[in-house]
């Protein structure tokens, strides 16, 4: 990359208040760091109690939903990769993460976000805890028990937005953004 | 019946599971990779730990500050156990603590009292930032 177009892409985050973007490897480990790195910036920047709480819970579900969901880069031993940046705009953190799904998850992806974006509150609130009581044994896909997005939707400010993007050199993958907004 | 003691990690709790003296105690955060794989060997400790004890007054210490929605699913299968336990066969005492900064962990705490009504639920206030 050329130092201008650097300049531009760090001018550009800097615009849009990203705090940190990170591109790459997704492991348990690599979440893990980059979860005590928020938590460091926000208790530096006294973002404290539920506001820190509700943005570190939101970055674990997104970036475990993009492992979780991602299929492996080929020719790796199951190594996933995504991108997610978290910024903050006025008074409220937004977080997105971007990664590869398998097309075939799509229709399921589209079923579980869009009832949340048109529920309340307390909608949700009420929706979590049937789903936690629910029984889910019979549910292979899921790792979070169905309780991911909930989870999302519970801690955010604004309905969670998401964009799926096919890829028309590639049918069996599509490109899936998230965004909340906390 | 052996204790079964497990360190923190980075996403995982300190399990401090003292079955010898009937006190359960889980601390810090959990969000491990695959929540089953870590949370399933525990409930089948306890499950174990809970089939011989008969008319014990159990402790348990939940003082996790963050858990992700997978490992809420698993908390859930052990409040189960120990609902079911108090229901037929022993006392069980949870001692809740929440900050008393951060309401979130003490309205999850009340969902499961609402739920699993067996249990003796004692919510606590803790100041995290000194704890």
């Amino acid at each position: 990359m050329q130092l201008d177009l650097f300049s531009v892409f760090r001018n550009t985050a800097d615009f849009n208040g990203v705090l940190f973007y990170y591109n790459g490897d997704l492991s348990q480990n690599v979440i893990a760091t980059m979860g005590d790195a928020l938590k460091q910036r926000l208790e530096s920047q006294d973002t404290g109690g539920p506001k820190a709480r509700k943005l570190f819970s939101s970055f674990i579900e997104m970036v475990q939903n993009a492992l979780h969901y991602s299929p492996p880069v080929p020719g790796t031993n199951a190594q996933r990769v995504g991108a997610v940046a978290v910024g903050k705009q006025g008074d409220k953190f937004y977080i997105v993460c971007g990664n590869l799904v398998e097309s075939r998850h799509i229709q399921r992806i589209r079923d579980k976000i869009e009832p949340l974006q048109a529920m309340t509150l307390d909608q949700i609130k009420q929706a979590y805890r049937e789903q936690l009581k629910a029984d889910h044994s019979g549910d292979t896909v899921s790792k979070g028990a169905g309780l991911g997005f909930l989870t999302l939707a519970r801690d955010a400010s604004e309905p969670i937005e998401y964009s799926l993007v096919e890829m028309p050199e590639n049918r069996d993958v599509a490109y899936f953004y998230l965004k909340a907004t906390v | 019946m052996n204790d079964l003691y497990l360190a923190r990690t980075a996403h995982s709790p300190e399990v401090d599971f003292r079955f010898s003296s009937h006190e359960l105690t889980l601390t810090g955060e959990a969000y491990p990779e695959n929540a089953a794989d870590f949370f399933q060997p525990l409930l089948s400790a306890l499950e174990g730990y809970l089939r011989g004890v008969d008319g014990q007054e159990i402790h348990i210490n939940f003082r996790l500050t963050y858990f992700n929605s997978a490992a809420t699913k698993m908390l859930y299968s052990m409040f189960e156990l120990l609902n079911e336990t108090a229901c037929t066969s022993n006392r069980v005492i949870l001692n809740w603590f929440h900050d008393e900064e951060d309401d979130t962990i003490l309205e999850f705490g009340e969902g499961v009292h609402d739920d699993f009504s067996a249990l003796d639920f004692r919510p606590v206030a803790v100041d995290l930032a000194t704890a």
